[in-house]
């Protein structure tokens, strides 16, 4: 058995690329029906986002590789293999458990892609089985505790989201702040949507054009003003968004000095988009203002991301452990076949004993032959009890398959493997619950 | 069992400080369980020294320099952790944390020998008094903290600067919200401790110039920032430094004091 990942990603394929490989959630399910059918592969999951196709694959007897290649290259009308990559085994595991948990993402330590690969998931229920199952449960367990145990996912990533981060540093809640927006641009628009999501009010929007300051008031349940009426009101609100077109400093030091007169120690939080700047530099010097411009967001951002990659060794260590607890699950479900046909044996062997007894002892009746069947049967069982425990532990704890061997030698299960005839009997206990 | 616990104390709110500073080692939050389980730990140790104190000499730890400066700590140390406990931040433990540990560390040194404490209801006044004041500067104390935090994280933010403070440091709008919060409650705690005080005095005719300075200049400053907050509207930065200079030379006149009486006759606090 093998676990495997093939696919492509915005590592290696470009957008036309990823475009022409995604599946929708209708058409998971048939594709792995058909590799199912065709590569003889035992479990599939497809993973399909804007940024990576992935099949996640347990292998039965052949390789199942060219096939997953034959399925893409279908789909994109083009050899696929060359933009992918190939992961078997332990390096597949760790691969979804980066994947899971943002390492692998264009913008790293997003969050949306737990929810994907969880959605994934979901959507190929019917193609999955135990492996990628417990694969998958894994993977999401490690996002949650890459999350939880370093800093991979904080910090603003946007210039939207940095204005807020910066805002929240000041006021620290931004419910029911009041905000005025200076020019009505796109960029300003974001910025006000993203701050309206922490609860910050909309107070004031002014513009050169009053009919767009209107328009953009109307959205937000803001009073359009003109623009030279602005500066009254910048003494009653908390943050002033900047973005105009004008090409040179509308807000002058001297009108916001007079402002912050009139506003006590409450702090001033200007944030200037503008390209040029709306706001002249002196202001920052003025008390109880902070000033921000495009390079101050800009900055947030980088040292985001600078962090988030500085993150990126304590995430494998979290993604190390993981996937040596998976592989050791792994290895336990190697021990199953194994029990499987040492049980056969020691049971083809106990019928072989039993008929001679039986012959011997000469007329019995059916209770004692009952009773002589039963025998035989418990002490089988009692005989084969521990070591069975014992070779399902010794294979979970990793030193499985040297022990498997070992069993497979003392007992001559692969030569007489050859010759035996299987033995219909019903699942015992211990190998059930091997799944 | 008096020193041992003491030192326990010290150690964990020095721990505690450590932890809280993790962030500026390495880009993770500082643990809040384990800063406020250190402190917690730090502070039942100290209660256990101040009960083992009282067991043995048989008085309250508020008179003689050693017993009050622990029990100062002590409460400072105690303050920190509600507020911790209720605001879920930790940051603040990195100056109030020191705080606790210096004057109990300071009161290990100098051995915990008791004052003459009055018994009945003479007693039961001046412990009033003492614990009340004790609370009064704790929350001032917790006040200066919060502000000399303010202005640190202020000028960051206001240089631009998006390091480790920026990042672990609480909103300056939470370290005012602490500063307004004690700096009341410690005008509260001061103003009763200082009402007692001078009942006290004029009940039982005892009076020490020295403790009337100083009382009375701890209780102009904490009146001060508490009447410019709730009265005259101040704030933020402001209320900081105001806070942060205030405390800071309520502790230099003690200084002053205990040194000057250390080379004069009397005993002061």
């Amino acid at each position: 058995m093998a676990v495997i990942v093939l696919g492509v990603s915005h590592h290696g394929a470009p957008l036309d690329v990823r475009e022409r490989l995604a599946f929708r959630p209708a058409e998971v399910v048939p594709a792995l029906e058909r590799l199912r059918s065709v590569a003889g592969v035992r479990e599939g999951v497809l993973l399909s986002t804007c940024n990576r196709t992935e099949l996640y694959l347990v292998e039965g007897e052949d390789e199942c590789a060219p096939a997953a290649w034959e399925l893409l290259a279908e789909r994109l009308g083009a050899e696929a293999s060359g933009y992918g990559y190939v992961h078997r085994d332990r390096e597949a595991a760790a691969h979804l458990f980066r994947v899971a948990a943002g390492m692998d993402s264009m913008v790293v330590g997003e969050a949306q892609i737990h929810g994907q690969v969880r959605d994934a998931w979901e959507a190929s229920r019917r193609a999955s089985g135990a492996v990628l199952n417990r694969l998958f449960q894994s993977a999401l367990l490690t996002g949650g505790r890459v999350r939880s145990e370093t800093t991979l996912g904080h910090g603003a990533l946007s210039i939207s989201s940095a204005a807020v981060q910066l805002s929240k540093k000041i006021f620290g809640s931004l419910a029911g702040r009041r905000a005025m927006v200076l020019g009505a641009g796109e960029m300003a628009e974001l910025a006000l949507a993203s701050l309206q999501h922490e609860g910050v009010r909309a107070a004031v929007v002014a513009n050169r054009t009053f009919e767009r300051a209107v328009v953009l008031a109307a959205q937000y349940g803001a009073t359009a003003v003109h623009y030279d009426d602005a500066w009254d009101a910048l003494a009653d609100v908390d943050l002033l968004l900047c973005s105009t077109a004008s090409p040179r400093p509308v807000v002058s030091a001297e009108r916001v000095r007079t402002a912050v007169a009139r506003r006590g120690d409450r702090p001033l939080c200007i944030l200037d988009i503008a390209m040029p700047r709306d706001v002249d530099p002196a202001v920052a010097k003025l008390d109880n203002v902070f000033l921000y411009d495009m390079d101050d967001l800009q900055a947030v951002v980088s040292a985001n991301l600078q962090r988030r990659h500085g993150e990126l060794p304590a995430a494998e260590g979290v993604i190390g452990e993981e996937v040596e607890k998976f592989w050791q699950w792994v290895a336990g479900l190697a021990a199953v076949p194994v029990l499987t046909q040492f049980r056969d044996e020691m049971n083809r062997m106990r019928e072989r004993e039993l008929q001679q007894a039986m012959r011997r002892l000469g007329d019995l009746s059916p209770e004692q032959r009952a009773v002589v069947e039963h025998f035989s049967q418990s002490l089988m069982n009692k005989f084969l009890h521990e070591p069975s425990v014992r070779l399902r532990a010794a294979a979970a704890n990793g030193r499985g398959l040297g022990v498997v061997d070992a069993a497979r030698y003392l007992f001559a299960l692969d030569e007489r493997a050859a010759a035996a005839e299987p033995v219909s009997r019903p699942a015992t206990r211990d190998e059930e619950a091997g799944e | 069992m008096t020193a041992i616990a003491h030192f326990i104390a010290i150690t964990l709110y020095l721990a505690a400080a450590a932890l809280a500073a993790t962030p500026f080692a390495r880009p993770v939050a500082a643990p809040v369980r384990g800063v406020v389980t250190l402190l917690g730990i730090g502070v039942l140790a100290h209660a256990a020294a101040l009960a083992a104190y009282v067991l043995r000499v048989g008085q309250l730890p508020l008179t003689g320099l050693g017993p009050s400066l622990s029990f100062a700590g002590f409460v400072l140390a105690a303050t920190l952790l509600v507020v911790e406990l209720a605001a879920r931040d930790v940051t603040l433990t990195l100056v109030a944390a020191p705080l606790a540990a210096i004057p109990t560390l300071v009161a290990n040194l100098m051995g915990m020998v008791p004052g003459v404490e009055p018994a009945g209801a003479r007693g039961a006044w001046l412990v009033a008094h003492i614990a009340l004041s004790f609370l009064g500067i704790a929350a001032f104390g917790t006040a200066a903290a919060a502000g000399l935090m303010y202005l640190v994280e202020h000028r960051d933010l206001k240089s631009r600067r998006f390091g480790a403070i920026y990042r672990f440091f609480p909103p300056l709008a939470t370290l005012d919200r602490v500063n307004h919060v004690a700096a009341v409650a410690g005008w509260l705690g001061l103003t009763l401790g200082v009402v007692l005080a001078v009942t006290y005095s004029l009940a039982y005719r005892e009076l020490s110039v020295l403790k009337v300075i100083w009382a009375t200049g701890a209780w102009l400053a904490v009146s001060g920032i508490a009447l410019g907050r709730v009265v005259g509207g101040w704030q933020a930065r402001r209320a900081a430094i105001y806070s942060s200079i205030s405390f800071a030379a309520v502790v230099l006149l003690y200084v002053a004091f205990r040194v000057a009486e250390t080379n004069g006759r009397g005993r002061f606090l």
